[in-house]
């Protein structure tokens, strides 16, 4: 009973010391809380059917990031490894009647596998001819998927597919801290050393190199990872709708994917999967006026590009947070003084 | 016999129909420090980027300890003990001035000292420290001036802990003050030592410059290149004198 007694003062310690100190944290906190106890005031299919999406959507966002973001390899082709994990799981759990915790990290296996594959020649090409290279790769997949009807079934796709549990809430749960685990965890990856050198890949290549850093291994560890969480989540959406179907290699997926992540914000992970949370409901939820609905979505997304360039989260996170000149911890917009090393706040 | 340190064999490149590097050969030493003048275009950085494999040469060897370093990768060559900075500061601009030096100390070469060194962080401030631009440690590297820009390079360099150091005009763009620490920092290197954590042995070097002067006064031997050959070649009282040199920088008759 002590020991829980101490651990509950530790976890309040550390709530009000780290946590409710800065907008942002409690944010995030808010998110978890919200997302987390959402059945316990709304059990409306159609909203749960929904958060599940976005979520599933928020992995593929925040892998793009993970690659393109971070590392600055355009990829245009998202969709691929988006299509070739549905693919995969669904076969496999059509054909060798895989469960669906088999499956869905098998698909992202093959995902791993055709970040490879798609990494290997595109480590000699740059920027636009990187982005039109991998937009194409989706495509060729399409074009076999329609060529050999009786392995994928071409344009209806995979259907019948096992759900991942059967009860509602259950389901959202586990879809739900998936996508939280994940995206912990890629945002966790761009925190450590090895986001460092994504960063510092991006921003000037050849003085990686001379930095002594294998560039070339570093490039294909991002686009195996990316393809690894994308692959993840293809898996789950195929389980989820219960259908693989070529619509998840769409061009026009490859493209959502790059909008979400340029709205949110590039290169920080958390600013996709908010754009995700934002633009994805707001589609959902304007379908009361469908003929304007793509309209609006246009319009909401140029203006956010044109008034906040660096992408909406932290444009927002720069309004209600200030660095401190000195230290550079981050505070409170309304603090006056730093909170760590106590110099004025400008 | 030893291995000369550092040995240039009949190397030449050309990009298109110039001849940037035309059969350029000599040799280095231990702990020596080069210096690499001549005119411009003269294929001095065109020499630095073959060395350290940024560039392919059409022909000839490099060899650094007897090794080939003609078909290396950069990183590799970085970590064999040659370390490089850019004539054009190459810094990664958004990112903190500690994570530009954190990348070096990443490296395999860097990271291969004893646990008590492999503290990331507190290697790469040892680094900035030892450049001089520790306090700025946490200001993105575009809100740095020039001066400290060469500094970061000359720090991103240290960091990987180099034998050999290839300096691409340390003093270029700098005030005459600027030119005096950076010239203090090079010879201090130079002697080598430790520098908190980061030891160094006291790498040999090559230092393409043109403020003669102040190349002068640190180097021991240097090389002239012009339009892509060897000129000349001697200590710098004697480069200093030769009728060629003073031709090649002045025009005929310019030494009178």
């Amino acid at each position: 009973m002590v020991a829980a007694g101490l651990y509950l003062k530790r976890f309040y310690t550390v709530v009000r010391k780290e946590v409710l100190v800065l907008p942002s944290r409690i944010i995030v906190a808010l998110f978890f809380i919200v997302l987390l106890g959402m059945p316990l005031i709304s059990r409306n299919p159609y909203l749960i059917r929904v958060i599940v999406l976005t979520s599933i959507f928020a992995i593929l966002a925040a892998s793009w990031d993970l690659l393109s973001g971070f590392t600055g390899q355009m990829n245009f082709g998202h969709a691929l490894f988006f299509g070739v994990g549905a693919y995969t799981s669904a076969l496999l759990n059509i054909h060798l009647h895989l469960p669906p915790w088999g499956s869905v990290p098998l698909g992202a296996a093959a995902a791993v596998l055709t970040g490879l594959i798609v990494g290997i020649p595109c480590l000699r090409l740059k920027h636009t001819y990187l982005a039109l290279t991998t937009m194409a790769f989706p495509i060729i997949l399409m074009g076999i998927v329609f060529a050999l009807p009786d392995v994928t079934g071409g344009e209806l796709g995979i259907s019948g597919l096992q759900r991942i549990s059967n009860s509602l809430i259950g389901n959202y749960y586990i879809y739900i801290v998936i996508m939280l685990v994940l995206c912990t965890i890629m945002w966790k990856i761009t925190d450590s050393h090895t986001g460092i050198i994504f960063h510092a890949i991006r921003e000037d290549e050849l003085a990686v190199k001379a930095s002594g850093i294998n560039t070339t291994r570093y490039k294909l560890l991002a686009f195996c990872l990316s393809g690894f969480f994308a692959g993840i989540s293809g898996g789950l959406y195929a389980h989820y709708m219960r259908i693989a179907g070529p619509s998840t290699l769409e061009v026009s997926m490859s493209f959502s994917v790059v909008i979400w992540a340029v709205f949110g914000g590039m290169a920080t992970i958390y600013g996709p999967v908010a754009a995700v949370f934002i633009l994805f409901p707001l589609l959902e939820f304007v379908r009361f006026w469908p003929e304007y609905r793509t309209m609006i979505f246009a319009v909401v997304v140029l203006l956010i590009l044109l008034y906040m360039p660096e992408g909406l989260i932290p444009w927002v996170r720069d309004k209600i947070e200030k660095g401190c000149p000195r230290c550079k911890i981050r505070n409170v917009a309304t603090r006056k003084t730093c909170r760590v090393c106590t110099a004025g706040l400008d | 016999m030893a291995e000369p340190f550092l040995e240039v064999e009949a190397l030449s490149k050309s990009f298109g129909g110039l001849q940037a590097v035309k059969n350029i050969r000599f040799r280095m030493e231990q702990k020596e420090i080069l210096g690499l003048i001549g005119p411009n275009g003269a294929g001095k950085t065109t020499l630095l980027r073959l060395l350290t494999g940024i560039l392919k040469p059409d022909s000839g060897s490099v060899r650094f300890h007897g090794k080939q370093l003609v078909g290396m990768k950069t990183w590799d060559i970085v970590n064999l003990g040659v370390a490089c900075t850019f004539q054009n500061m190459r810094p990664f601009r958004r990112l903190p001035i500690i994570a530009n030096v954190m990348v070096s100390c990443l490296s395999p070469r860097s990271m291969r000292r004893g646990e008590w060194v492999k503290v990331v962080e507190a290697r790469a401030m040892d680094a900035l420290e030892f450049a001089g631009i520790s306090d700025m440690a946490l200001e993105k590297a575009s809100s740095l001036s020039q001066g400290d820009l060469k500094r970061l390079e000359v720090a991103r360099a240290v960091a990987t802990d180099p034998e050999l150091l290839l300096l691409d005009e340390p003093f270029g763009g700098l005030s005459p003050a600027e030119t005096d620490l950076m010239a203090k920092s090079i010879r201090r290197l130079h002697k080598g030592g430790r520098f908190g954590r980061l030891h160094s042995e006291g790498p040999a070097m090559i230092i393409v410059e043109h403020k003669l002067q102040q190349l002068m006064k640190i180097v021991d031997r240097i090389v002239v290149l012009n339009f892509g050959t060897l000129l000349a070649e001697g200590t710098p009282d004697e480069v200093v004198n030769n009728p060629q040199v003073i031709e090649a920088y002045l025009g005929q008759g310019g030494g009178q």
